[in-house]
């Protein structure tokens, strides 16, 4: 493989130049920049224009107070100061930590599990496959809202299944402490079939003959799957950690609307319906522009770290 | 790329945004002025078509009610756009998204907000202070401030109309006449004070029949149905000088209140057949509720044959009856197209005193809805035309109506703190002195800072 | 050595009994809602609430009113034709980009996609007014346009396309470099046809992200005519009070075309999923 034209040095030209006579006049090089400039521009100028941009105005924003009715006053970084001293944004946070590092995990574990499972190929695979995935093809707000009637204290499903057994029914979103672990068990139950499919791709990628191998060797499911399926579905594993983290910090807005309104007492105030009630609520955009900027900079730092583990985000890189 | 040339031709827009401070040091505010700052352009921006907003119309839909409803607004606008020269186009969003949701927000923000709109009295001030909201006075007939009364106490700021309503909605406490017959109770066990009626409430519990519900879901309708139980007492959040006064015996009461009857499986904790009134009271879930006027034309449309009544809401010892009256009013947008026409159709719909307008409004409040109106003279017509002829509304309008008070229109921190007591106490069992105390606390603070219009 | 096999067998049976039990239980948990929306959505408005699964006064009437009482069928169109301009689009547009950020050398490569990535982190609520204020200085409010653009840039499809092309072979590209094709043939006749099986299992889920979009769609749109299925949707619930039977229809009818979508593909889903990288 020879390389036909000699590498060019100076290596200043900008990579977007238009340059008429392409074929001849350029190096290979250089049509390669110009190729991958062309290749990127339309999404590029169409994240800067309706991502970029609206989050440089917010940012903006964030140092104003705004009035919600096209007033803005230079207020400098008052907005984060009164962040830090609003109990409310803490309580919110904290609340969001919880939902986090119970959600994150739960759903790793059972999708994982569903992953597992569906490896098996049991009779009727593809029948759980579909039912597993349901959920995740109608609206949040349509899964609130099936989930309300269901967990209805007089009449829902589950508290008339509970007296059935003999036991107590619960005011599943009528309790602070109870309201927000329900929230997260339907979002397990909305999303564990995503990452099932997700999981399942991961596994079936494993070669057969690895298990074989280890099967010869004597090694039981449990150190087959340490030994095998464990390393090699890291990729796969790491993917479901950032995606899943990113959706349960910005997520859910939909369920919290029609399921509990943030409530009771501030029960399911996540950042983010904080952050709604504060924009679209109170007009307080200022404010709102001010903790989202806060809550975007908390997940560059984390993807920061998961991209240093995983270099760059090659996560084949990273057996 | 984002046309900030494209009015570079035209009279700038009548409506500059200040863009005050130093904006100009921040090369990205630099840059993000032209969109904040906006550059009008909008195809209406002459004037001479102005949109209405509205949860009603147009709509289509085979529901006898909101059929009504909307007849009613298109009718209004088709007859205001054949004798006018700037035209009105009605634009529909369904209720659920209309108050709370993102839509009027997001177009107040962007300066992109409605001609004319509905507007309830929680969002008043906030409206107000942003300066969007055109004085209707000028436009307004002779006496009709004053045959309005009370009722446009709330929209009233330094004697200057801002909002006209278009209904009243009190509020009462609804039963479910086949559930006290299942019970052994009859009109005579009605309560008429706080005790009695936790007692009836507690002999119509069951495990599926909830025996008095207030509302659960923390907004500003749950403060709504609150405040009478507060006023009854003769408390109040702001006093009538304009100053905090929630630290009181009357708002340790009623937040107790709340709290007993949840604490006791008397009121539950999330709302019964989730909140839809109707249906609950069909399937026998609930013994007493407390809601507004609205559900008689809902009971009339859904469920004309289910028996139910309802009675004043009870007073607690030494008590005085009092309930919390809502309802929509018209607004029109200082800032928008045509400030001085989307004014003068608000005043033409419901503030002149010829007979098409009292009939009008008596169409609303007695055929299309169910409600009390909110002029006088609307309601002795309507009267006199047998729109309260109805066991219901006349109930409503003799004797649940007087006595009570307009929706209150205070700001979001002061009905922030006040909801966050509520829940509080109803729903997380803290204390109610100290929810009390830290939410004075903060009514107090947000006074002392608070330079928008008065909040009574 | 015989009995121990038979033993191990029968170890082995009885296992995957319990496995069969499990992915059953599994599948009536996910199913049983669906199974209460679709009896439920044959109920009146007086017994939707009733806690029964099967209905008492089972009736039709949901579904006829909501085809004759709204233009529900254009709001499906509306949906569905959004739906597929998006995706069409923001899948051609994805892999332009991740396969240059993938595979084309050029400086500040991973600059780019650094930046690119962090649009990920951009949460909606936050850029929702300036997001407004951009689309209404381009004109688009109110607009096919207003509804499908914004909706196409996605940084999801990007990095996920993006680690599917890591992975693809050099050589095909280099032998087809040598043989004289640009890089704009190498893209469309050798890496476009091979992404294939990706672009297949990212149709899916871009479909049904923008099949179920609600915020942005009641954002932009003011005309009647441009509603979408989710924002029809909740016309049914008024001020005061919610017709859940027509809710629970409606989205009966709204989910069924994504439910018939995943049932007849999802082989073809996750062997695509499975191949793609994306994982």
């Amino acid at each position: 493989m020879t390389s036909v034209a000699a590498p060019d040095r100076t290596g200043k030209t900008e990579a977007a130049t238009p340059a008429k006579p392409v074929k001849q006049g350029m190096s290979r090089k250089h049509r390669e920049w110009l190729a991958a400039a062309l290749f990127i521009l339309p999404d590029g100028l169409g994240l800067l224009l309706f991502v970029g941009i609206p989050m440089v105005l917010s940012v903006v924003l964030s140092l104003f107070q705004v009035s919600g009715f096209g007033t803005y006053e230079w207020v400098g970084l008052a907005n984060y100061e009164r962040m830090f001293q609003d109990p409310m944004f803490w309580e919110s946070m904290r609340l969001t930590g919880i939902y986090v590092v119970v959600l994150v995990p739960v759903l790793f574990c059972v999708s994982l599990g569903l992953g597992l499972l569906m490896k098996q190929k049991l009779p009727g695979t593809s029948f759980y496959r579909t039912a597993l995935f349901l959920p995740y093809m109608i609206s949040l707000a349509v899964v609130g809202l099936l989930w309300k009637f269901m967990l209805d204290e007089q009449l829902g499903v589950v508290n008339k299944s509970l007296r059935g057994l003999g036991m107590e029914g619960e005011p599943w979103l009528g309790k602070p402490e109870l309201a927000l672990f329900t929230l997260i068990a339907i979002m397990v139950w909305v999303m564990m079939g995503y990452y099932m499919i997700i999981f399942l791709a991961g596994l079936q990628d494993i070669p057969k003959e690895y298990y074989d191998a280890a099967r010869i060797d004597g090694a039981g499911p449990w150190a087959q799957f340490r030994s095998i399926t464990w390393p090699l579905l890291r990729p796969t594993s790491f993917f479901v950690l950032i995606m899943s983290t990113v959706a349960a910090l910005t997520g859910g807005l939909d369920l919290i609307f029609t399921m509990t309104k943030g409530g009771p007492a501030n029960g399911t105030s996540l950042i983010i319906y904080y952050i709604y009630t504060q924009a679209f609520g109170f007009g307080e955009y200022g404010y709102a522009s001010a903790m989202g900027t806060f809550l975007v900079l908390i997940m560059v730092l984390l993807a920061g770290v998961i991209f240093k583990v995983t270099k760059s985000g090659r996560f084949d890189d990273g057996q | 790329m984002l046309q900030h040339g494209k009015d570079a031709g035209t009279a700038p827009p009548p409506t500059r945004r200040r863009f005050i401070g130093g904006a100009a040091g921040v090369a990205a505010a630099a840059a993000a002025t032209p969109l904040i700052s906006g550059c009008g352009g909008s195809a209406k921006a002459d004037g001479k078509r102005l949109t209405f907003w509205n949860f009603y119309a147009p709509q289509q839909t085979q529901d006898p009610a909101i059929k009504a409803q909307a007849k009613w607004l298109t009718d209004l606008v088709k007859q205001w756009n054949d004798s006018h020269d700037v035209k009105i186009d009605l634009v529909f969003i369904p209720g659920a998204d209309y108050n709370g949701g993102y839509k009027l927000p997001s177009a107040f923000a962007a300066d992109d907000g409605p001609d004319i709109w509905l507007l309830s009295p929680g969002d008043f001030l906030r409206y107000q202070n942003g300066g969007v909201l055109q004085d209707l006075t000028p436009h307004l007939d002779k006496g009709v401030v004053e045959d309005y009364g009370d009722s446009l106490n709330s929209r009233t700021v330094d004697g200057k109309v801002y909002a006209l309503p278009m209904e009243v909605e009190p509020l009462a406490m609804y039963f479910d006449v086949a559930t006290w017959e299942k019970r052994g109770l009859s009109e005579g066990d009605i309560p008429t004070t706080w005790d009695q009626m936790l007692d009836v409430g507690d002999k119509l519990r069951s495990k599926t029949t909830a025996g008095l519900v207030f509302e659960t879901n923390p907004g500003y309708y749950q403060n709504f149905t609150w405040y009478p139980w507060l006023w009854q007492g003769g408390g109040n959040v702001i006093d009538g000088d304009g100053n905090a006064a929630f630290d009181s015996k009357a708002a340790r009461q009623a937040l107790g209140l709340w709290q007993d009857a949840v604490a006791h499986g008397i009121a539950p904790r999330t709302m019964p057949a989730a909140g839809d009134f109707l249906s609950a009271f069909k399937t026998g879930l609930v013994g007493m509720w407390m809601n507004g006027i609205w559900n008689v034309s809902n009971f009339k449309a859904y469920a004309p044959k289910h028996k139910y009544g309802f009675f004043k809401l009870p007073i607690p010892p030494g008590g005085k009856y009092s309930t919390a009256l809502g309802g929509w009013a018209f607004a029109a947008n200082a800032k928008g197209n045509n400030p001085e026409q989307a004014a003068e159709f608000c005043a033409w719909a419901l503030g002149k005193n010829d007979e098409e307008c009292i009939d009008r409004m008596v169409e609303w409040c007695t055929v299309a809805k169910s409600d009390v109106a909110p002029r006088k003279s609307v309601l002795d017509r309507a009267t006199e035309k047998g729109g309260y002829d109805f066991w219901a509304l006349k109930k409503f309008k003799d004797d649940i109506a007087p006595g009570g008070r307009a929706e209150p229109r205070y700001p979001p921190v002061v009905y922030k703190a006040v909801s966050d007591a509520i829940q509080g106490t109803m729903l997380a069992g803290k204390g109610v002195n100290s929810e009390v105390e830290r939410a004075a606390q903060s009514i107090e603070a947000f006074m002392k800072s608070y330079k928008g219009a008065s909040l009574i | 050595m015989a009995s121990e096999n038979a033993t191990a067998l029968r170890k082995q049976r009885a296992g995957r009994g319990g496995l069969i039990a499990l992915a059953i239980l599994a599948s009536v948990i996910t199913i049983f809602p669906f199974l209460w929306m679709v009896t439920s959505s044959f109920k009146t408005r007086a017994t939707v609430n009733d806690g029964k699964l099967i209905p008492t006064d089972f009736t039709f009437s949901n579904f006829e009113y909501i085809f004759s009482g709204s233009d529900f069928g254009r709001y499906l169109l509306n949906s569905f034709f959004v739906s597929v301009v998006i995706t069409v689009v923001a899948l051609f547009f994805h892999s332009m980009c991740a396969y240059a950020l993938a595979r084309l050398r050029f400086p500040g490569r991973e600059k780019i996609f650094t930046m690119v990535f962090a649009t990920l982190l951009i949460t909606a609520p936050v850029v929702l007014i300036p997001l407004f204020m951009v689309v209404r200085e381009l004109g688009l409010l109110n607009s096919y346009g207003g509804l499908i653009i914004p909706a196409i840039f996605n940084a999801f499809g990007i990095f996920l396309l993006r680690q599917f092309y890591l992975g693809f072979p050099r050589e095909l590209e280099e032998a087809a470099i040598v043989d004289g094709c640009n890089h704009w043939r190498v893209y469309w006749s050798i890496v476009l046809p091979m992404s294939r099986p990706v672009l297949s299992a990212l149709a899916i889920f871009f479909f049904l992200a923008n099949w179920n979009a609600f915020v942005w769609p009641l954002v932009v749109t003011t005309d009647p005519d441009l509603q979408v299925i989710q924002t029809a949707l909740a016309q049914f619930a008024t001020q005061t009070t919610s017709n859940y039977n027509y809710i629970l229809a409606g989205t009966m009818i709204a989910a069924i075309p994504m439910i018939a979508i995943f049932f007849t593909f999802q082989r073809q889903i996750v062997d695509s999923v499975k191949t793609s990288g994306l994982k």
